[in-house]
């Protein structure tokens, strides 16, 4: 008894198999004999229309089904303009990202030149860096670039193209012939040659393509050079220098590890056909960052990703991922999940004001937001401050509770804008580099003034020198005065007046004191620079140095010192502010849902199957959880999955059915009877294989083998 | 009446050895068997290693020879009876035919050009048609001599060995086409003939021998170097020559003797080497002293290797220890933390022996793990056994290992790394995590793994597919330490 016979391989399962019989449904009309699709491709095919699409879905009406159809169009249009817009900005940050690299590998494409003879093929190799998926994009980039500035074809070759030199070549020509529009009196001459029809992967073709438009270079991109065999990449090389004669090929080779890994995969006829260029694209990480700032971060930002979402993405970006499209996906589904299943998200429109929207809103909406947890921290705190009017208010009328509403969502752009000025203004004070994504999540996590950076700051200033601590004042004030063009937030000289004079009053009073010192002679200090200077220099006698120099500090370094605090007290209270998940209606603008971003992009797929295998009553109603592992309750490829997992790494098939049996069939009244127990069993070990857990053994006659482990 | 024998035109022969040095005998040879009113076989080889002048050659001789009878005006007295005389000849390169008819297309498509054949030129996808079409050609172009002069065709079939996709009777049947078409002579221009490999006894060979040093020397005193010496042209010769030799006798002669490899390794040191004296430090008078400041230049072989990035004036070729440390270094600091993971875990798959995973992985025996071979000691007295583990496990290369235990060693080796490096964040699910799996599959895609057998067999993340590990020890420890795991600590040997 084995399952070697059976010829059920996986290629060929589709849905249709479990039917009893096989229904045919006739596509077309009968009578209309269909014409055979054509095997080449015929320019393009016509695409679904994705708007027809996009038509069949519809928002759902959320608050029970009562919400408003108004609203419920508001939520999908909003989604849509917030997307559009934010798609838009992270489209010109990543086409600017390439922009250099697109610059220098065009010029060096157009600037080459082939040594006679030499049979060497120029080359520009573009160091990608291990991210794969962005690229596509970069090659897409590139080959629009290179087709508007230079004169000739460009192919772009990706490993799953390639099959063979054959493939390779004739994917090369159809893609290389079909950039040019064929003229009615010119024809198609180069595809033949003498009266004879030229094969289709003969560089013949793109010889007579290339003399007919004159073209100066052949440009071809291995997007993916490292999926390519390098057998292949030899072979190809080869050929294309010994082409060089007579077709001006240039190539181009986007690289993932590194050059010289590539070169030691290649063969050494074809590196010496290879001599060019290294480019290097911009780091991932960058651009993450980059992207990150602007359509986070940003001031315009619509929507605003909360700490524990930001956190998992950045951490998932370093652990596993490391690609811009993937998290672009993640924003893009977090903008729908908002807007999908957020009732409150029509507040999020910034186009009509406050009033307007207020009048959008049901009952039911005001009742959601009664549930809210920003909403049961603004009664608390209005209980805390004695307001209880004001709270009962709030809990039972309506009007109140609007009224607050209409406050919260006037004010709520004002304090974002503040907590991201206080975060610029940081982060151009600090003297290191600042790591500005995690500072954003500190700032929204509400724990900025404890954070790392704040404190190296504070602790900076208390060791300044005057002439430090005015340079410093002057970072900040400049900071202020120009804005931060990565936040898009603009300068707000005219608005911050309190904190601004207050540290220019600082500055210009350092100034007078140091003016005093150069008169003096005396250089001024602050008690906690002497202090620090008595450690560092006196290593014996270091008591009495200490006391030496505290017992000196004059007029004016008590004066200093004084300002050094006032300082520092002022940046601490500056630094410090509400926690902006306790802002009321803060669920409106800000997003912090993980678990739909978990289920969505983290999947466990081998977890899930081994979970639903072993344990079959979490998602099976008709079974019972009898804490027996051999239950007959369960599905039979659930108890010869159990059983699969005792034994070891080969497995008599014999020994598993007689098992198989005498937990399933028997003699009570319940139990299956041998045949139809035979059938169970053979689906069972069947679904066993196509999930790729056993296969037949060569090893042992009448064994399979275990091939999957439970928990890896 | 014309004689029936002559020898090419001197003056023709004179000019081809003044530029192939050194070839004398071979063009001599080639030109007897080829000019058309020499010694006429239906079959000539030509063979050598790559560099020897095989192709070059026969394509400049046969130029001269077509073009021949124009020139022989110096050769007076035979002009009349030779100017009906008519050679032509078409090459065809394999290393430009893709398959077996690809290259029976282009024998066609050369001929009928060569001839200048007007009419339409048919399919041809067998050598029976081949011999077919080449007739019909040649009858056409025989049709309108005149008496008494003479025709020869000559095709050359260059680097026929290595034809991709050649029909097992491709070399006999085309070393037969003599027979049938009149006129005709094949050249066979191959790399190392096997005995007989034509089927076809009498063929002449015309071996071309790999140059000696003397006459490298002498072809690469045809060659100026770029930037000159400022004591003039002769001295720059001089130097030159005297590097060459030098060269010759500290790189190329072991690798890269051909003349093409030693003429740019020379080119590309040159400048370096003369670097001193146009600086003004050294003398070109002093060669010794020149050689032994530049003795660094000898000392690097990584010049043989070709480099195929230009090298920029603020970075010149690294020396070969720091090439070695920095070659991987941004694979390690790029990549994905789980994938650097996975990367370490397949490194230890392919280099540890199966039987010894129970001693470095499992959580029992942790308290036991050892280095070196751990507590697995095999019977000793079996000489078979002692004398198989001499060989050290790193020397043997790279194992394929099952995804499945590489899965399994990731996940013991995963728990260390998170006690080490990640002690401040928080523990994240992997196991059976489509993240991983996707990990696995770009490490394979970037070639770090590669996949062992069949390449359509099985797909990239069954659990049965086997691997093998693409990168060396140097650029394991440095990964593994960058996520905190001492590779030694796990490694069998």
């Amino acid at each position: 008894m084995s399952v070697n016979g059976e010829t059920s391989s996986i290629t060929g399962f589709d849905a249709s198999d479990h039917q009893p019989a096989f229904i045919f449904t006739p596509s077309a009309i009968e009578g209309a004999p269909e014409r055979p699709a054509k095997r080449r491709r015929v320019g393009r095919t016509s695409a679904p229309d994705p708007t027809k699409h996009a038509q069949a879905f519809r928002f759902e009406r959320l608050l029970n089904g009562l919400e408003d159809t108004e609203c419920v169009g508001l939520r999908e249009e909003l989604f849509k303009r917030h997307w559009a817009k934010t798609e838009e900005r992270i489209q010109s940050i990543l086409g600017e990202s390439n922009e250099d690299t697109l610059t220098k590998v065009t010029s060096f494409v157009q600037d080459v030149a082939p040594t006679e003879g030499s049979g060497i093929v120029p080359t520009g190799f573009i160091v990608t860096g291990p991210n794969i998926a962005s690229q596509g994009l970069l090659f897409e980039q590139l080959s629009e670039r290179l087709k508007t500035e230079v004169n000739g074809p460009v192919v772009t070759l990706r490993s799953g193209d390639a099959a063979n030199l054959k493939a390779a070549l004739k994917q090369l020509i159809r893609d290389a012939t079909n950039q040019r529009a064929v003229n009615e009196d010119e024809g198609e001459g180069f595809f033949e040659r003498d009266g004879r029809k030229l094969l289709n992967y003969d560089l013949e073709i793109l010889h007579g393509f290339v003399k007919l438009h004159g073209s100066k270079r052949a440009i071809v991109a291995f997007q993916d050079s490292e999926a390519f065999d390098p057998g292949l990449l030899g072979d190809l090389i080869a050929l294309f220098s010994s082409w060089m004669n007579r077709i001006p090929f240039v190539l181009l080779f986007g690289i993932a590890t590194s050059i010289d890994l590539f070169r030691e995969r290649l063969p050494r006829a074809a590196t010496k056909c290879l001599f060019g260029a290294q480019f290097d694209v911009e780091q991932t990480s960058s651009v993450f960052e980059s992207v990150f700032l602007k359509v986070i971060a940003g001031s315009e930002a619509p929507l605003r990703l909360g700490p524990a979402l930001v956190s998992s993405l950045i951490e998932r970006q370093h652990n596993h991922v490391q690609s811009i499209q993937a998290f672009i996906s993640a924003l893009k589904y977090a903008y729908m999940c908002h807007f999908y299943a957020n009732p409150l998200s029509v507040l999020s429109d910034n186009e009509r004001d406050s009033k307007s929207l207020l009048k959008l809103l049901q009952s039911e909406h005001l009742e959601a937001i009664r549930m809210l947890p920003s909403f049961i921290k603004l009664v608390e705190n209005s209980v805390e401050k004695h307001e209880v009017t004001l709270a009962r208010g709030l809990l039972e009328d309506d009007k109140v509770l609007l009224r607050e509403v209409e406050k919260a969502l006037d004010s709520a752009t004002q304090r974002v804008i503040t907590i991201l000025r206080t975060m610029h203004v940081l982060s151009s004070a600090a003297t290191g580099p600042v790591e500005k994504i995690d500072l954003y999540v500190r700032a929204f996590k509400g724990s900025l003034s404890d954070s790392d950076t704040v404190r190296a700051v504070l602790d900076s200033i208390k060791r300044m020198a005057p002439d430090a601590l005015i340079a410093f004042i002057g970072r900040i004030t400049k900071a202020v005065e120009n804005g931060s063009p990565e936040l898009d937030l603009e300068g707000w000289l005219g608005e911050e007046t309190e904190f601004l004079k207050e540290i220019t009053d600082i500055q210009g009073e350092v100034t007078s004191l140091v003016e005093e010192a150069v008169e003096t002679g005396k250089p001024v200090r602050s008690q906690y620079a002497i202090h620090s200077q008595g450690l560092r220099t006196t290593v014996i006698a270091q008591k009495v140095q200490l006391s030496y120099e505290k017992s000196t500090l004059s007029k004016q370094d008590i004066k200093y010192t004084a300002l050094i605090d006032r300082m520092s007290n002022l940046l601490k209270e500056y630094f410090t502010f509400e926690h902006p998940q306790d802002l009321f209606l803060n669920e409106v603008w800000l997003y912090d849902s993980l678990s739909p971003y978990k289920e969505v992009f983290t999947p466990g797929s081998r977890l899930a199957i081994e979970q639903s295998l072993s344990a079959p009553y979490h998602y099976l109603p008709g079974c019972k959880d009898t804490g027996d592992a051999f239950s007959s309750s369960k599905p039979a490829t659930a108890i010869l999955y159990q059983m699969y997992l005792e034994s070891g790494s080969l497995i008599n098939v014999s020994d598993i059915w007689t098992a198989f049996f005498s937990i399933v069939g028997g003699e009570e009244s319940e139990g299956y009877d041998e045949r139809t127990a035979l059938m169970l069993f053979y689906r069972g070990l069947a679904d066993l294989k196509l999930l790729g857990m056993v296969k037949p053994s060569r090893k042992k006659v009448d064994h399979l083998a275990k091939s999957v482990w439970k928990g890896l | 009446m014309a004689s029936l024998f002559s020898l090419p035109n001197e003056l023709v022969l004179n000019s081809l050895r003044s530029s192939f040095p050194c070839r004398d005998q071979q063009i001599r040879s080639l030109a007897t068997l080829l000019s058309i009113r020499g010694a006429p076989p239906r079959n000539i080889v030509l063979h050598g290693l790559e560099a020897t002048g095989k192709s070059a050659i026969t394509k400049a001789l046969l130029e001269a020879l077509s073009s021949g009878p124009t020139n022989t005006t110096a050769n007076g007295d035979s002009e009349e009876e030779h100017a009906e005389d008519n050679l032509r000849h078409a090459i065809v390169k394999s290393a430009e035919c893709i398959t077996g008819r690809h290259l029976l297309e282009q024998t066609v498509g050369a001929v009928a050009s060569a001839v200048g054949w007007r009419e339409g030129v048919r399919r041809c996808d067998s050598l029976s048609q081949l011999v077919v079409e080449l007739g019909r050609l040649f009858e056409g172009w025989t049709s309108d001599r005149t008496d008494g002069a003479k025709q020869r065709f000559v095709l050359v079939f260059d680097g026929i060995d290595n034809q991709r996709e050649a029909p097992p009777t491709l070399l006999p049947a085309l070393a037969r086409l003599g027979e049938v078409i009149p006129n005709l002579t094949s050249v066979f221009i191959v790399t190392a003939p096997r005995p007989n490999f034509l089927h076809f006894p009498g063929v002449p060979h015309i071996h071309f021998p790999p140059y000696t040093k003397a006459e490298i020397l002498q072809i690469l005193s045809l060659t100026d170097p770029s930037p000159k010496l400022p004591e003039g042209a002769k001295d720059t010769k001089d130097v030159w020559i005297r590097f060459g030799s030098a060269v010759w006798d500290s790189l190329a002669k072991h690798s890269g003797r051909d003349i093409l490899s030693i003429r740019s390794v020379c080119l590309r040191l040159w400048p370096r080497f003369i670097a001193p004296v146009l600086e003004g430090t050294h003398s070109a008078s002093q060669f010794s002293r020149l050689l032994l400041a530049n003795r660094s230049l000898f000392q690097n072989d990584g010049v043989l290797v070709p480099s195929i990035v230009a090298d920029t004036p603020t970075n010149p070729t690294p020396l070969p220890s720091s090439l070695q440390h920095g070659k991987y270094r941004g694979i390690g600091a790029q990549l994905p933390y789980y994938s650097r993971l996975l990367l370490v875990a397949a490194y230890l798959a392919s280099f540890n022996p199966p039987r010894t995973d129970q001693v470095h992985f499992m959580k029992a025996a942790a308290a036991k793990r050892r280095k070196k071979g751990g507590g697995t000691a095999l019977p000793k007295g079996r000489p078979g056994v002692t004398k198989h583990r001499k060989i050290s496990r790193k020397l043997l290369g790279p194992q394929a290992f099952v995804l499945e235990r590489m899965l399994a060693i990731f996940h013991a080796i995963e728990e260390d790394a998170d006690l080490r490096a990640k002690a401040g964040r928080g523990r994240e699910r992997t196991a059976g995590a489509a993240d991983i799996q996707m990990a696995i599959a770009t490490l394979a895609t970037l070639r770090l793994l590669v996949k062992v057998g069949a390449a359509n067999a099985g797909d990239t993340l069954d659990a049965g597919s086997k691997y093998r590990v693409a990168v060396g020890w140097e650029v394991v420890r440095g990964v593994a330490r960058s996520v905190g795991v001492e590779a030694e600590d796990y490694l069998a040997e």
